[in-house]
């Protein structure tokens, strides 16, 4: 059995996906205009950039053996005006295409949020939060340079080699084909160069990635660490880590820098066939200006070149990122509104189960042919192992999933003729994780209900008993709320909950193991708010508590996806069957 | 500060000496190319001496092979020495991590931790392999530049020399404004952040509540803002990148002009102007570098200050004074607690607790919230030192354990499981790393987590974690505990270690805890009166004293704390509003 992941690479997937790339032009079509004109400022840029060397060549050719003062100072004044126009490109370049770049991820995150909204949360539990944030936020992010500078850079670079090829043969057609002999060694070098490169980053990249995620772990693990007296152990793996990614570093930084010596070399190996063929081949033919032009030119071909080989290579690298963002938006969100779904206005809280049977896609049943009726206001509990079909009993009442088979009605209409969002809005759920959103506790009550007043959520809040211990905070209910800024206990933090449901004021209420973490403490406390939760709706309960399962009006003890036992607390423990065993445990 | 931070360095400092010499000499062959240019302009294009054309053709190759491959070698050495002085940086800071006590992880978040140990110390990495000799390499690059063309033509040097100050200030001034906008959109980066992070922990409470379109607008607006942000810090690009471009061009219209005109004079040679040309680079790049080198060396000196504090901190468990000589093997399980205090921040947690536990003993803890539970089960494996009293373990006090055999001797499981990256075996043999795989799934049935596991499509290869898949609350807690089991120490604490395990399940659990009985020391902490209700001795806590202190037989003939929670979790109500303390 392998023991340690830590030092297992993480695969992202680096085979090129036209397709994904395809799809991020799409989201650039709404710029054509600014592309098109980004576009056009760079490749006049570009030429103005070129000119110089020409403007030159013109001044030690004509200018200076003439004595024409005049012509120098227009060719200087020339160069002046390049000079100009290129800054001013440039400071448009960089606004648009940064406008660009930024809109377009901005687009994307936000079409990759939305979907997020509209999965189901079998995909939250699923996969770590981690892996979702970070498509979210750092895979798109990477995605910036690559729209803003790399696409319009690319189109201009390729102009910008057609002008220098342009230009050389216009000074001179021989020495330009003298030249291109040392521009495919050039081209080569670069390429393979960047090949390698890449390789080795993306080696990198996963051993830092490697590194981060232990010491992640090493951090938020730390006191599991220490209560086995890991500490050797963790060091020696930490070593092993940290020295993989030094090797890994020395490596690509050894490729990188040897591309620059490499282009250097094959550029001065250039100018020197230029002197050479000037001297030996045309002696007479060739001025002063022009081989100087040349050698500038020479100069400035390896930039494009270089760049497009970049430009690959993060095409490569983002190609990876974006199939795991289109991954994401166009996950499945399996259940939508039926073509004919209405909305509900008012639900009594009845609640009917016709022969309903339900499967996970592994076919395996989780629930079989689960019937049963519940009038309005009534509260029943659901008892049972883990697996025997609880929580997905509850999760068809609010149709985060579908029956496979069956039929469910809520107030006699079926659940799949209702809108989800109408449908939601009525059944609350409450779970084990009574997650708080920073902000302040007030921020926390109203999310139930975004329009109440302050007397409103005060109000709900005195009813579940949660006024008490809010008002005795520092800020009260302007008290912030957040990870690690004030500890509320899990009791409190319940109770805030309860206050949050109870101000949403739904028909149905579900409570998934609510209560589970609250201490004995605090038990009571929220007991009464429970009761005033309750009051008046229909209550499906899970829960491991006694106290909550015996005020019930009915108990489901479930077994294996069916309802083995139903009734109320003493007429079960009567039974003597499997609550009465399951009570032997609370007691 | 800096002196401590040299440690880590003196050990390649003949290296890095070497290095800096081979900057030296490349910065100086870097005025070879363009003078070399000149001549062959003056001597063989204009001068028609074409004898001298391969001599000069060869230094000129030569020059830059040599150059080129010193370069290389020197830059690699920096970056060798500075990935060398990071690692042992990271691991000496790793190390201290590693030992720092309980208390320091309360008041520290992981978070920034994490960004000192990545991005400060990778500005410190940065400033060796970089920085440093950048710094240097510019500045000789800029002297011998200077000298080279004021031997040429010093009035044209002292015309370019007047343009070259709106380099640099221009530089400065990008590298001053860039940084706050950095920062903004950093910090507007983590906002974007944690309201994604959120949506995402609580997007069960989200889609409770239908709130979608209210979770969208908070994203908008955050997002719309991470755009702002971004193109504000653009826009700084944009106002001063322009501006230092033309005025580099500027230079080369001076040049032209300059240089032209007393070609025409007579007081210049063509080659001379060929390499002024071919230097100019060397006058303008130092000065684009120099606002960038400044602002590095500012951020550099701010994460080493960080740095040092961390490799600062002292545990608060220091070693013990007087070592005594403690029998081999594993320790026996008694414990004995004399009057011991316990405060943090001057707030008193535990006062005056005194009790006896014998090898093999059951103790079950109760009490409200905020009693002191957790505090008190935290003395055992001395993650924490008492204030004042003692705690022995086989009648030697705590503080007289060498750490590394003490805490193998107390083994936990915690209510918030910590589970790593890695298989759901490597997971349980955690604490045993040389258990066999039988004895992994030994101690999984007994902790009834071998069902689950096997149903999963790898079984105990799974990998879970923060990188792997997520398992329920109550499946953590079960894989903890078989981690526990399997690590197998002489006491056992379980802190509410069963709380989100379902009730047939936990019965099992009772049962596997029940047949340790008189085996190990065990101590459960539990909000459930039948979780704790075989204990040999039952701790109630209030307030972080011991208000009640029996079997469980006893207690609940007693009026108080204890016989109420019991009554009510039998879903009695006795004395409705009698005080929970």
């Amino acid at each position: 059995m392998a023991r340690n992941k830590y030092d297992v690479d993480e695969d992202l997937n680096q085979e090129f996906n036209v397709h994904a790339v395809r799809r991020i032009l799409a989201y650039l079509k709404p710029f054509r205009r600014p592309v098109t004109g980004a576009v056009a400022l760079m490749v006049t840029a570009s030429f103005a950039g070129l000119l110089p060397p020409w403007l030159i060549q013109q001044a030690l050719d004509v200018a200076l053996p003439r004595h024409d003062l005049g012509y120098l100072i227009l060719l200087s004044f020339g160069i002046l005006v390049t000079v100009l126009i290129g800054s001013v490109a440039l400071y448009f370049r960089i606004r648009v295409m940064n406008g660009i770049g930024q809109n377009v991820i901005h687009a994307l995150r936000t079409d990759i949020f939305t979907r997020l909204q509209e999965l189901p949360f079998s995909y939250f539990d699923s996969r770590p939060h981690g892996k979702i944030l970070i498509r979210v936020v750092n895979y798109v992010n990477s995605l910036s340079d690559l729209l803003s500078n790399g696409l319009i850079n690319l189109i201009a670079d390729l102009f910008s080699l057609a002008f220098i090829v342009g230009f050389m043969v216009f000074l001179d057609l021989r020495l330009t084909l003298i030249c291109l002999t040392v521009l495919p060694a050039l081209f080569a070098a670069i390429l393979l160069m960047q090949r390698r490169q890449r390789r080795a980053y993306q080696d990198l990249s996963r051993k830092q990635s490697n590194l981060n995620a232990y010491l992640h772990e090493s951090l938020a693990g730390v006191k599991i660490t220490q209560s086995f007296a890991r500490e050797p152990e963790n060091e020696s793996i930490f070593r092993r880590v940290g020295e993989a990614w030094r090797v890994s570093w020395m490596k690509a930084v050894g490729i990188l820098f040897a591309t620059w010596p490499i282009i250097e070399i094959l550029s001065v190996l250039g100018v020197a066939l230029v002197y050479v063929a000037v001297v030996d081949w045309f002696r007479d033919a060739i001025s002063v200006g022009i081989i100087v032009a040349f050698v500038g030119y020479i100069w400035r071909f390896w930039a494009p070149i270089n760049t497009i080989g970049a430009f690959y290579t993060s095409l490569v690298q983002s190609a990876a990122y974006l199939e795991r963002i289109f991954e994401t938006i166009d996950e499945p969100v399996g259940i939508i509104d039926a073509p004919l779904a209405r909305d509900v206005s008012t639900v009594q809280g009845e609640v009917e189960f016709r022969h309903v049977d339900f499967s996970y896609d592994t076919g395996v049943p989780v629930l079989e042919d689960m019937n049963f009726h519940v009038k309005p206001g009534e509260t029943i509990a659901l008892v049972g192992a883990t697996g025997a079909g609880k929580t997905t009993l509850v999760n068809l009442l609010s149709r985060f999933y579908t029956p496979s088979a069956g039929t469910i009605l809520l107030d006699g209409q079926p659940l799949d003729t209702l809108t989800l969002a109408s449908l939601r809005r009525h059944v609350g759920v409450m779970s084990q994780d009574n997650f708080l959103f920073s902000g302040t506790i007030a921020d926390n009550i109203r999310y139930g209900k975004l329009d109440a007043t302050d007397a409103q959520i005060e109000a709900a809040a005195r009813s579940i008993h949660a006024h008490d211990f809010i008002e005795k905070l520092p800020d009260g209910y302007a008290t912030a709320v957040s990870e690690r800024g004030l500890r509320l206990s899990m009791g409190q933090r319940q109770l805030i909950s309860f206050a949050r449901a109870l101000l949403a004021d739904p028909a149905l209420l579900i409570l998934d193991e609510a209560t589970s973490s609250v201490d004995t403490e605090t038990e009571r406390l929220v007991q009464k708010g429970l009761a005033k939760l309750l009051q008046g709706r229909t209550s499906f309960v899970i829960a491991h508590r006694l106290s909550t399962i015996q005020n019930a009006d009915r108990i489901f003890v479930m077994e294996a996806g069916r309802i083995a036992e139903t009734g109320n607390h003493t007429e079960l423990l009567a039974l003597g069957g499997r609550y009465a065993r399951l009570h032997g445990v609370m007691v | 500060m800096f002196r401590w931070f040299w440690g880590f360095l003196r050990r390649d400092r003949y290296w890095l000496v070497g290095a800096l010499v081979l900057t030296v000499i490349c910065s100086a062959l870097g005025m070879v190319n363009p003078m070399l240019t000149g001549i062959l302009v003056d001597k063989v294009i204009l001068g028609r001496d074409f004898g001298l054309l391969w001599p000069l053709l060869g230094l000129l190759i030569g020059a830059t092979v040599l150059r080129m491959t010193l370069r290389w070698m020197f830059v690699m050495t920096f970056e060798n020495s500075s990935q060398r002085m990071v690692k042992a940086l990271r691991e000496s800071l790793f190390t201290r991590l590693q030992h720092l006590d309980f208390a320091y992880y309360d008041r520290t978040r992981t978070g920034d931790l994490m960004a000192l140990m990545t991005s400060d110390l990778d500005m410190c990495r940065h400033t060796i392999s970089w920085v440093g000799y950048q710094i240097f390499e510019n500045v000789l690059v800029f002297i011998f530049s200077v000298t080279v063309l004021f031997t040429i033509h010093a009035g044209l040097m002292a015309v370019l020399l007047l343009v070259t100050p709106f380099i640099a200030l221009a530089t400065f001034f990008l590298a001053k404004d860039v940084r706050p906008q950095f920062s903004k959109v950093r910090a507007q980066f983590s906002k974007l952040n944690s309201v994604v992070q959120e949506n995402i922990a609580g997007n069960r409470v989200v889609k409770a509540f239908v709130r979608e379109q209210e979770e969208l607008r908070k994203f908008r607006v955050e997002n719309d803002e991470y755009r702002q942000r971004n193109l504000d810090a653009a826009a700084v690009w944009g106002k001063y990148i322009p501006i230092i471009e033309g005025f580099s061009g500027l230079l080369m219209v001076i040049m032209v002009l300059g240089g032209g005109w007393l070609i025409l004079e007579n007081q210049m040679t063509v080659g001379s102007l060929v390499v002024f040309t071919g230097l100019v680079w060397a006058l303008t790049q130092p000065l684009r570098m120099s606002g960038w080198l400044i602002n590095d060396l500012q951020r550099f000196v701010a994460s080493l200050e960080r740095i040092y504090e961390l490799s600062r901190v002292e545990s608060s468990l220091k070693p013990s004074a007087h070592p005594v000589a403690l029998p081999e093997g594993k320790a026996k399980g008694r414990f004995e607690f004399r009057h011991v205090d316990f405060a943090y921040a001057k707030e008193p947690i535990l006062s005056d607790l005194s009790f006896t536990v014998e090898s093999g003993q059951t103790v079950g803890i109760v009490g409200p919230t905020g009693s002191g539970k957790s505090t008190l089960v935290r003395l055992l494996a001395r993650f924490q030192d008492p204030t004042a009293g003692q705690v022995l373990l086989d009648g030697i006090d705590l503080r007289d354990w060498p750490l590394e055999r003490l805490r193998p001797s107390v083994g936990f499981a915690m209510q918030d499981v910590f589970l790593f990256s890695d298989t759901l075996e490597g997971n349980i043999v955690f604490g045993n790393p040389n258990a066999t795989v039988e004895e992994a799934v030994a101690a999984s049935k007994q902790a009834m987590a071998h069902d689950f596991i096997s149903r999963l499509p790898d079984g105990y290869d799974t990998i879970v974690g923060e990188r792997g898949i997520g398992l329920s609350g109550g499946q953590r807690q079960r894989v903890a505990l078989a981690r526990l089991l399997l690590a197998d120490p002489p006491v056992m604490v379980l802190d509410d270690t069963t709380s989100a395990v379902d009730l047939e399940t936990e019965q099992h659990l009772q049962e596997t805890m029940r047949a340790l009985h008189g085996k190990k020391t065990m101590f459960l902490v539990a909000h459930r009166i039948s979780t704790i209700a075989h204990a040999d001795l039952i701790l109630v806590l209030g307030k972080g004293r011991i208000l009640q202190k029996g079997r469980h037989s006893d207690l609940i003939q007693e009026p108080g704390w204890y016989r109420d929670v019991h009554f009510h979790q039998l879903g009695l109500e006795v004395g409705d509003d009698h005080g929970a303390q």
